[in-house]
């Protein structure tokens, strides 16, 4: 305990001093700018914003990612509230209940339940990174390659049991993204793989030019796509911003429960944030006296998403952090910001600079202190910042992505890439399929690669390794449970469905 | 790619009717990009011993998005989906446009009968705007000149004096 009093001091010498503060600050401000955008989400932010940390020390750098992270999030309810179009996918749910109280004339306390409730939720889950790190580290000690394969295969599992739709679709995404890491030089050989002989693709699809196109570029094609009616923005000022003593005791158990269960959903690899903001909401619905307020303005139904949403993107930093592998997206881009600046990520990040990961984790609550305190008095901000027509807004967003690309290799063929893209994805959204989990597989690829020809090298081609060894037979029967669950119930639906005709 | 709404034509002599179209086609074409994968990785080294060679993985993940995306198409088969919706043109070709333009313009190009000198980042970012705008229905010339003057002078101060990112300003610098 004393340790970890020591080491979270030791951060907050690192996050508190002048630099670091402004860089948190920064971030956490130019994150909220972005977020509230509607039609552009976590992803594409925290992609788009990418190359401005590329000047900045290690430390900061790093802690202004983290700022626009859940400045991001923090900001897209402010839209979900407002507009009642969500301003980031984990906000989706937000907007149920978030509008019709703002229809009632309560913006004001909704957005200040978001408020609080992110911050409770942060509080709780810096203390829980801070916990967990170093006995998970410990574990990550334990893994060969053989368990670290096992791992992400679940992680994989989760993502396909977690998205939305069917989930023979999500395990083709699965496989479509492993098959596109692929692209590239061979790591032990430096054989071309699947190149077509285009020198830039020798070093491998980027990962933010995936990310771009298919959460940036297609995002705006597909907004395009539907009639641009007209915002229904909260008119007049938003007044009353303190929430009311009944507010508070209303929402307070829905904001703890939901800080539980968004924290355990962000540490899941294949979890995150959206996931964590539908669960909470259900759950909430589920166990309410009245069941039928929701959606008509309960403010339970604002505190739970928004606390679990806060809670999932600060613990996912902890597979991050300890195992060094990237549970979601936006973690798969900390992993480039990381690599950009020479740090690999992985359980030696806390032994070997434990001022940047206990750095790290206290400006993670800084932040979230700085998002209470900055943004309530920017609403008004915020609001006319919504009023810019979209018709300004996407070609905007366009360039702003399309310098951002450049700037990362200085190479006019990322952009390129990144157009192939928006269009793969534009072509996904039309036939139902799910691009998060072929972006998750698309970054576990190489890792998972490298890992299973360990190995079985190790295991002088010996495949029963992954079920011989303990902890990686247990992963992997976890993982297959949770497939034969996830797919269960699909199998019986289908049967009915075929038993009608 | 570009099925548009289809009703399953009840021609004869085919046997099967695509119920389901947008898992249908969509598995068709993962088969697809797992037929490009498999004959391009083709000519790698495979396992050699106990190592994996270059071309183990790769073709491992295509055999197996092949065999997916089969169990897709065949869903799309057995049962019903809802139909593919129109694909816009009009957006897509702009956008895309736009930013091949800025891929194109901010280093030049010289591949083939294509000449195009490196412009730099102000023209580039003023091109890409002004071609994305066509993207939407409700374009207006006044208020998107303005904006894509704004919005390039603004990328500007951020990336070239803020960040100090090396950007080529000018076709002459």
């Amino acid at each position: 305990m004393s340790e970890l009093l020591a080491n979270l001091a030791l951060g907050f010498s690192v996050a508190a001093s002048p630099y670091n503060i402004g860089f948190c600050l920064l971030g956490a401000l130019v994150g909220t700018l972005v977020g509230v955008l509607p039609g552009i989400g976590t992803v594409a932010t925290v992609a788009m914003l990418l190359p401005i940390t590329f000047g900045l020390p290690p430390v900061g750098a790093l802690i202004m990612l983290a700022g626009i992270y859940y400045g991001a999030q923090y900001g897209g309810s402010t839209t979900s509230v407002l507009v009642n179009i969500p301003g980031e996918a984990t906000s989706v749910i937000t907007c149920l209940d978030g509008h019709q109280m703002a229809r009632q004339g309560r913006a004001g306390a909704a957005l200040s339940i978001a408020a609080i409730g992110s911050f409770f939720a942060g509080c709780v889950s810096t203390v829980l990174v801070a916990a967990l790190g170093v006995p998970l580290t410990s574990i990550a000690l334990l893994f060969g390659p053989a368990e670290y394969f096992s791992l992400m295969l679940l992680g994989l599992i989760f993502a396909v049991v977690l998205a939305k739709g069917s989930v023979l679709k999500s395990v083709a995404m699965v496989v479509t993204g492993l098959l596109l890491s692929m692209v590239g030089s061979d790591l032990e050989t430096g054989a071309g793989r699947m190149t077509f002989d285009i020198a830039e693709l020798s070093d491998g699809i980027g990962f933010t030019n995936v990310a771009m196109g298919l959460f940036g570029f297609a995002e705006i094609i597909r907004n395009l796509e539907m009639s641009q009616e007209s915002r229904d923005i909260v008119k007049g000022k938003i007044k009353g911003l303190m929430p009311t003593r009944q507010d508070l005791i209303d929402s307070s158990g829905a904001i703890a429960r939901g800080t539980i269960l968004g924290s355990l959903l962000g540490i899941l690899p294949g979890g995150g944030a959206v996931v964590a903001s539908f669960a909470a909401y259900t759950f909430e619905k589920r166990i309410s006296k009245h069941p039928e307020r929701f959606g008509r303005g309960a403010i339970q139904g604002v505190a739970a998403p928004e606390s679990a949403n806060n809670a999932a993107a600060q613990t996912s930093f902890i597979p991050l952090l300890t195992l060094g592998i990237p549970p979601n997206a936006v973690m798969a881009l900390m992993v480039g910001a990381m690599t950009i600046h020479g740090i690999v990520p992985g359980p030696q990040v806390m032994t070997k600079q434990p001022e940047l990961f206990w750095g790290m984790i206290a400006s993670m609550w800084l932040g979230n202190l700085m998002l209470v305190v900055i943004n309530l008095p920017l609403v008004g901000v915020w609001v006319s910042l919504l009023r810019v027509p979209y018709r300004l807004l996407y070609p905007s967003i366009i360039v702003f992505c399309c310098i951002g690309i450049y700037s990362i290799n200085n190479s006019p063929t990322d952009v390129v890439i990144a157009a192939i893209f928006g269009l793969f994805g534009y072509w996904l959204n039309k036939h139902d399929f799910e691009p998060a989990p072929l972006v998750l597989a698309f970054v576990l690829g190489p890792l998972m690669e490298e890992n299973l020809r360990r190995a079985m090298l190790i295991a002088r081609g010996d495949a029963t390794v992954f079920i011989t060894r303990p902890i990686s037979a247990g992963l992997i029967a976890v993982a297959v449970a949770l497939l034969v669950i996830a797919a269960l119930p699909m199998i019986r639906k289908r049967r009915e469905e075929v038993f009608v005709e | 790619m570009s099925e548009g709404v289809r009703t399953p034509p009840s021609r004869g002599g085919f046997r099967f009717k695509v119920r389901g179209p947008r898992e249908f086609y969509g598995g068709l074409a993962l088969i697809g990009l797992a037929i490009i994968a498999i004959w391009t990785s083709g000519d790698l080294p495979g396992t050699h011993g106990f190592a994996f060679g270059p071309g183990t993985a790769p073709r491992l993940f295509a055999g197996l998005l092949a065999i997916v995306g089969a169990l897709v198409a065949l869903t799309g088969l057995l049962f019903d989906g809802t139909p593919i919706e129109r694909y816009a043109v009009r957006g897509p070709a702009w956008v895309i446009l736009a930013i091949l333009a800025f891929a194109g313009m901010i280093r030049g190009i010289n591949a083939g009968p294509i000449h195009i000198p490196p412009l730099g980042l102000v023209p580039s970012t003023f091109t890409a705007f002004i071609v994305s705008i066509f993207g939407s229905t409700e374009m207006r010339w006044v208020e998107s000149l303005i904006a894509a003057v704004v919005m390039t002078a603004f990328c500007v101060a951020l990336f070239v004096y803020l960040l100090q990112l090396p950007f080529q300003l000018w076709p002459w610098i």
